[in-house]
């Protein structure tokens, strides 16, 4: 009688071998995508807008303002009168600078419109008036 | 054997996987751009806007919006200014939209009102206060 001879059956375990090499990747993409916060900045509540366009970052400069009027920049608390000489000595180092405002939704336009005359004197004229994308 | 154990690497490797990914806050700075005009005072840089071309849209420390135009005067909610400012704009293309901004306005409502004039194509656009 022939003998036949019993097939063996597939494996069935999952390849553990190229598991580190995936874990490497989404490391390294994590790890080069990761930015550290550099400033604290003041609590805001951003107010919503549709059709919000992104800033690229490495060109931007931040103005904080919160709902009582307070306003950062660098993590230091300025008054209106100071804003035309910081921005212009940001504006020294980058050219391409783009101010952006992280302004809490119940400040006060009136701030803001100082705030922009300063701008306008620092010769930073390129604004962005930052806003959460509204669903 | 003198080799480094590599069983455990993978185990290391998420581990830091891990520390990553709930510490990385992916922070994309989005906004309403505008380009201020410069400071300048003398009369010969300041340029003369015809009437027509000009569209005011005005609001109050209560949020309501005003639109004004040549020869027309009209309050107008938040909802139909996008629709209203799309025509004017496609009808004029020159069209300048002054937004002047109460100074006890809340500052959402400008931005809300900003947010709908970019929507509805307005390229031309002056920010002022009272």
């Amino acid at each position: 009688m022939a003998k036949f001879v019993k097939k063996n059956k597939p494996e069935s375990a999952i390849p553990t071998a190229s598991m580190s090499d995936i874990a490497f990747l989404l490391l390294l993409f994590f790890m080069v995508s990761t930015v550290f916060v550099k400033e604290r900045g003041l609590k805001v509540t951003m107010p919503r807008a549709e059709s919000i366009q992104k800033i690229p970052r490495n060109h931007s400069a931040t103005i904080y303002v919160n709902s009582a009027g307070t306003i950062s920049i660098d993590d230091f608390p300025v008054e209106i009168p100071q804003i035309a000489g910081i921005m212009n000595s940001k504006l020294a180092e980058d050219f391409n600078l783009i101010t952006c405002f992280r302004t809490d939704q119940n400040t006060s336009y009136g701030i803001m419109s100082d705030i922009l005359n300063q701008l306008r004197e620092a010769e930073c004229l390129r604004v962005s008036f930052e806003a959460k994308l509204k669903r | 054997m003198g080799g480094i154990p590599t069983s455990s690497m993978s185990d290391v490797a998420f581990l830091l996987l891990v520390f990553f990914l709930s510490t990385t806050k992916f922070d994309i700075k989005k906004g309403l751009g505008i380009v201020l005009p410069p400071a300048s005072t003398k009369a010969d840089k300041r340029v003369k806007l015809k009437d027509e071309n000009i569209t005011k849209v005005l609001i109050n420390k209560e949020g309501e919006i005003l639109l004004k135009t040549k020869d027309s005067e009209e309050q107008i909610s938040m909802a139909k200014l996008k629709s209203r400012i799309r025509t004017l704009v496609k009808n004029n293309p020159d069209m300048v939209i002054s937004l002047k901004t109460d100074r006890k306005s809340k500052y959402k409502y400008m931005v809300m009102v900003l947010d709908r004039l970019q929507a509805a194509g307005a390229e031309k656009i002056s920010l002022s206060t009272n």
